[in-house]
């Protein structure tokens, strides 16, 4: 069975062999001088006045939130295509009770304005 | 033998991800390290070859756990300084429990067992799937731990919004409604008033 | 040299340790705590498919699967909790928490 999986092992190995590389031969070969000023954040010359990364704005980690608990909700979904004659009748019921809980919160975030970019 | 090197390979960058992850001084760093251990912990889970979960794993976890804890540390400005305050002085404590739960636990598996119990069965055929025999059990013995597992995700979702949303929209507040303003028609705005000649 | 199961759980009893040393050396952040929560979970979750494998028993792996989504909402929670604290109080420090001490 991991037979199948080679092709990702190959994958993998040039990539990270290809990244190491690459990066191995401009830390070599560059001819950098680096220093204090070389390396600080450049602010019209005056001091860095703060951190150089921009901070996020709140409302996209409301979206993350749900997206990770949609995204789990679609990892449910998996096996129970795959194996939907096995599971039969039964396992279509099951799945439709799991969907509707999820759409009653689906509905709440949407009346909520969660979904809402303004 | 391949499985051998793969595992000691994958092993060690994974405890030395997870090691990054406890001492790294830039919490973006510790995430990230965090990530990578996920990511190794995916592949040591396809040798044991549980495949939909090392799947699930890189999906939900890589993808969009580990985003958030991301976007969480580029949220906040966190004084890192003062929080790493205890650092040394709790570094032997740290070491010394770590050290009693190894021993602890590799006394148990190695020495106690002697080897005897346990047993690696044999791999799986080529077109065994590891998903639709998780399937054929998770929807029909498991039903009720399913239906609880959506309770507590919907649970998630309404904690997640009333704990982080925030209205911009007090009564009385003036904002922009940019959907109206690029909809706005010529008319809407200005009238064209005809005016006759004015006589003397 | 074959590589065993006790070669995963002797790895997962590494793996939580280096959790519990980082939960002990960043007792501050709180942060730091809840990915090194996630790291036990991890370690917690190759012992269930290093069983599950060895005994030739899908239910380890079922359990695994809840696991993680248990993790996954309460890493969302958690962090909903840390952001609100932050708004709050400024900092992510757990000392700060102390509102309740009598």
């Amino acid at each position: 069975m991991l037979a199948n999986y080679l092709p990702i092992l190959i994958f993998v190995i040039v990539a990270a062999g290809l990244g190491v590389v690459l990066l191995g031969i401009g830390f070599v070969l560059g001819r950098g001088q680096k220093d204090q000023e070389k390396l600080s954040a450049y602010e019209c010359g005056f001091e860095a006045f703060e951190d150089t990364r921009n901070r996020f704005d709140v409302r996209y980690y409301l979206v993350a939130i749900l997206f990770i608990l949609f995204d789990l909700e679609l990892a449910f979904f998996v096996p129970w295509a795959v194996s939907l004659d096995a599971v039969g009748l039964f396992g279509i019921g099951a799945m439709g009770v799991f969907l509707a809980l999820l759409v009653v919160g689906f509905i709440y975030e949407w009346k909520k304005g969660a979904l809402e970019w303004d | 033998m391949v499985t051998t090197v793969l595992f000691y390979a994958f092993a060690a960058i994974l405890l030395v991800a997870a090691l990054g992850v406890i001492t790294a001084r830039n919490p973006v760093h510790s995430v990230l390290f965090l990530v990578f251990a996920f990511l190794q912990s995916a592949v040591l889970w396809l040798l044991l070859e549980a495949e939909f979960l090392a799947i699930t794993l890189v999906v939900v976890y890589v993808g969009a756990v580990m985003v958030l804890f991301l976007f969480v540390v580029m949220m906040l400005n966190i004084n890192v300084e003062e929080l790493r305050s205890g650092f040394t002085r709790y570094l032997p404590l740290g070491i010394g429990v770590a050290l009693v739960v190894v021993i602890e636990i590799a006394n148990v598996i190695w020495f106690r067992s002697e080897g005897q119990a346990f047993v690696t069965p044999t791999p799986h055929a080529a077109d065994y799937s590891n998903t639709k025999e998780l399937g054929g059990v998770l929807y029909t013995e498991h039903v009720f731990a399913l239906e609880i597992a959506a309770m507590l995700l919907l649970l998630a979702i309404v904690a997640a919004i009333t704990l982080t949303m925030r209205t911009r929209h007090r009564p009385g507040l003036k904002v922009q409604d940019v959907p109206a303003q690029v909809a706005v028609r010529a008319e809407d705005r200005i009238r064209v008033v005809k005016v006759g000649p004015v006589k003397e | 040299m074959t590589v065993t199961i006790a070669h995963y759980l002797v790895l997962a009893a590494i793996l939580f340790s280096i959790a519990v040393a980082g939960i002990f050396i960043n007792r501050k952040n709180m942060l730091l705590l809840l990915m090194c929560i996630e790291l036990m979970l991890l370690a917690v979750n190759f012992n269930f498919i290093a069983f599950s494998r060895m005994l030739g028993d899908t239910l380890g792996q079922i359990f695994v699967f809840f696991i993680l989504t248990v993790a996954a909402a309460e890493a969302a929670i958690g962090l909903a909790i840390l952001v609100v604290l932050f708004r709050n109080r400024r900092s992510i420090n757990v000392d700060a928490l102390d509102s309740l001490k009598g």
